[in-house]
């Protein structure tokens, strides 16, 4: 065991802390177009000095990171205050399921605008009537020459009013079990057939939107992983988001917890044995998190999958971080429900955690059956 | 980066887990249990392996490791709820080791060592201590009061042997006055004895979570296999998750330990609170899983079950570890800003 960064590890680390220091692009502004703006830009400076994708093999323009090195690329991120990258599902979905999947033309054409943030990528898997029982979407493709034409209804699509592309799972055969009739296409967002309607969260933000597709087209070239093999397409995706998304978030928490520490340390409440007790509670189970996190990338890295830890973080993760909006929010006092507080607003999307990327109870679904071997109902 | 055992102590591990399934079976635990007495050809046998020494230096005829690998076998030695004073003679060791004086350590490691002289320790109150783990047949009492320690001899010590709601382990209420403070490193060495303790409770969690889920798989009601029901699956992933928790905070702490001194306060914290959560929600929820049967004096859970509340209170509850962790980190934060 070794818990510390080895020389390599430590290199990385120096070099990136020192290039974030010296570029740096300030506080987001508020308002959702212009964050985006500005993550947008900043991802592209990202890019510029080869940093956006770092855990990308070479030959696509990444740094071959390990995924150690990967994990460094967050924390270091995260520890500078410093923004995300706009085109998150690119980057983290998208792209390594290209690289699985896709044809050698099909990686030339879409990886380096993904790390570029010049074509920005959406998940177009949710479907009013198919969430959690995702096999079961509708939406609906039929072979119009060279084309596909595609009818049908997404919803929870994040990030579709600014994207050029989207994953898109639709049915391509009625015929076939519901797993085994679906394709996974590239979908260009910018034609007449797709009709996009922001949705409103409970943040007041319309981070996510409703799709409505109308004979929207999509040539044959633009399938991913080959007709009728939509199902395995998406379950690499959804791989990637569950262990993908959790490193970076899991540091997203532990610099919350932070500054909730020095609020309350500021303010004189943590005196009070109460809140010193559930901060702490708090404070360890951001540590098992990470943690956790880290036995899962050793793991990965010496035997190629994750032990049963590794199905474990998104759940630690979202359930830990409403704790702990939820706990900031009442031990800061009604103050940090106001529009003065950032406090308020992040408690609000904290709600989301446990339902985006996949529901608690479908995780621990998936934990019951293949990492404890329970029998699944009948 | 590299949150993995080396080969040799993976070897270790499996060692144990193997030695211990034959030797420390149910049967042998409820014999034990219910006998109010130890196995003591078990303990002769771990002696002779050189387990007792484990984590004692050479010069006083331990085998030189650390305290991951003493952490490895105290799992192993929970998750078989071997009935022997290893553990706390172990943790006694560790606080003579760590916050001894030389005339100390060359008095009483040897013995530790060996098994011949077995220590414990326990936190007291002006010469008390209500609950000492096998006090009765230790030769060396570690009292920690406060930042203070003290060595007392067992026969300078009055041992009231105790009944427990554990009957797995033998307890002793102890008295004495005076004794030899231990001038050394007193915080250091308790949380050297915070991680082997919890590693006793990771793996009393993950036996107990086994026993929970082998049965889920078994029993059949409504003519299904109860771990079908969401109710009962659920309850087994959180069983996981508590038990993975804990094992990450607990190796994390033998690791501190071994490796990273200023790291160690906080991660034998986060390992205790952790593990004694682990321990006792998993057993409890163990309980639950077995339905009727699962109350029973004759299915093995509460054997676990009960040795999890001792070893949690054991060494300070979580509460003490929760304030511990807000104060470290309100510490270093506090430093970070003003630097
Ligand atoms: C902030 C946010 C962003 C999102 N972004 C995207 C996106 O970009 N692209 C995209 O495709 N989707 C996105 N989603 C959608 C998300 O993946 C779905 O909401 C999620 O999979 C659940 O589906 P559902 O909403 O239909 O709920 P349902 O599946 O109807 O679930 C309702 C409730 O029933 C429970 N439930 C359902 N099935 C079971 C079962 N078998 N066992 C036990 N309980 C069950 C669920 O856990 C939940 O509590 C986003 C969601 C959120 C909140």
């Amino acid at each position: 065991m070794d818990l510390t960064f080895n020389e390599s590890e430590s290199a990385f680390r120096d070099e990136l802390r020192a290039w974030i220091k010296a570029n740096h692009p300030g506080d987001e502004p508020a308002g959702e177009d212009e964050g985006y703006a500005f993550r947008r830009d900043w991802q592209r400076q990202l890019y510029e000095a080869g940093w956006a994708a770092v855990h990308w093999p070479s030959e696509f323009g990444g740094r071959d990171a390990t995924l150690v090195e990967a994990a460094i690329f967050n924390e270091e991120l995260a520890r500078a205050r410093a923004p995300f990258p706009a085109n998150v599902l690119g980057l983290l979905l998208a792209g390594p399921t290209l690289m699985i999947w896709g044809t050698d033309e099909q990686k030339q054409r879409y990886l380096d605008p993904i790390m570029s943030g010049d074509e920005i990528w959406c998940q177009g898997f949710s479907e009013p009537e198919a969430g959690s029982d995702l096999a079961s979407l509708k939406s609906k493709a039929v072979r119009d020459g060279d084309d596909w034409l595609i009818t049908g209804q997404k919803v929870w699509t994040s990030g579709a009013q600014y994207s050029k592309w989207c994953m898109f799972v639709a049915r391509t055969d009625f015929d076939a079990p519901k797993h085994k009739g679906l394709t996974y296409f590239i979908l260009d967002m910018e034609q007449e057939g797709v009709e996009i309607r922001p949705l409103r969260q409970i943040t007041g933000d319309p981070e996510f939107n409703e799709l409505f597709l109308e004979n929207a087209r999509v040539p044959n070239a633009n399938v991913l992983g080959g007709e009728g093999n939509g199902w395995t397409v998406a379950l690499t995706t959804l791989m990637n988001e569950r262990a993908g998304l959790a490193f970076g978030l899991q540091v997203g928490m532990t610099v919350a917890l932070d500054e909730l520490t020095e609020e309350l340390a500021a303010s004189g409440k943590l005196d009070d044995p109460m809140i010193a007790d559930e901060l702490g509670a708090l404070r360890i189970k951001c540590e098992i998190l990470r943690l956790t996190a880290y036995r899962g990338l050793t793991a990965t890295m010496k035997y190629g999958q994750p032990g049963p830890e590794g199905s474990l973080t998104k759940w630690m993760w979202s359930q830990g971080n409403q704790e702990l909006m939820q706990f900031a929010t009442k031990a800061l006092g009604p103050q940090a429900l106001t529009g003065s507080s950032t406090w308020g607003r992040a408690m609000l999307r904290s709600r989301g955690n446990s339902i985006e990327g996949g529901t608690t109870e479908v995780l621990k679904n998936i934990i019951a059956e293949r990492v404890l071997g329970l029998p699944r109902k009948k | 980066m590299n949150f993995d055992f080396t080969e040799d102590q993976h070897e270790i591990k499996r060692t144990a887990r193997e030695l211990l399934a034959k030797r420390s079976g149910i049967e042998q635990i409820r014999e034990a249990a219910e006998g109010e007495a130890y196995d003591e050809s078990l303990f002769t046998e771990l002696r002779e392996l050189g387990w007792t020494g484990i984590a004692i230096d050479e010069q006083y005829g331990g085998a030189g490791l650390g305290v991951v690998e003493l952490m490895i076998l105290s799992e192993e030695l929970g998750y078989a709820l071997a009935a022997s004073p290893f553990l706390p003679n172990a943790l006694g060791g560790l606080m003579i080791a760590h916050a001894g004086s030389d005339e100390q350590r060359e008095k009483w490691l040897p013995g530790i060592a060996s098994g011949e002289a077995t220590a414990t320790v326990a936190f007291a109150s002006d010469g008390t201590a209500e609950v000492v783990p096998d006090a009765d047949g230790a030769a060396v009492i570690v009292l920690i009061d406060g930042e203070d320690a003290t060595l007392i001899a067992r026969d300078d010590a009055q041992v009231e042997p105790l009944a427990t709601i554990d009957p797995t382990r033998r307890y002793a209420r102890v008295t004495a006055s005076g004794g030899e403070p231990l001038p050394g490193d007193v915080a250091g060495a308790l949380a050297r004895a915070e991680v082997a303790l919890s590693a006793e409770m990771v793996g009393i969690a993950q036996r107990t979570q086994e026993m929970g889920i082998e049965y889920a798989k078994e029993r059949k009601q409504f003519d299904t296999p109860i771990g079908a029901f969401q109710a009962i699956s659920h309850r087994c992933a959180q069983m996981l998750f508590d038990t993975e928790g804990a094992r990450s905070a607990t190796y994390f702490g033998g690791w501190a330990a071994d490796a990273d001194e200023s790291q160690l306060a906080f991660a034998a914290a986060i390992a205790k609170a952790a593990a004694s959560e682990a321990a006792l929600s998993v057993t409890a929820s163990s309980i639950q899983v077995h339905g009727g049967i699962g109350f029973t004096w004759e299915a093995d859970v509460h054997w676990f079950f009960k040795r999890a509340q001792l070893d949690a209170a054991m060494l300070g509850g979580t509460g003490k570890q929760r304030a511990r962790v807000t104060q470290l980190t309100a510490a270093s934060l506090a430093t970070a800003g003003g630097a």
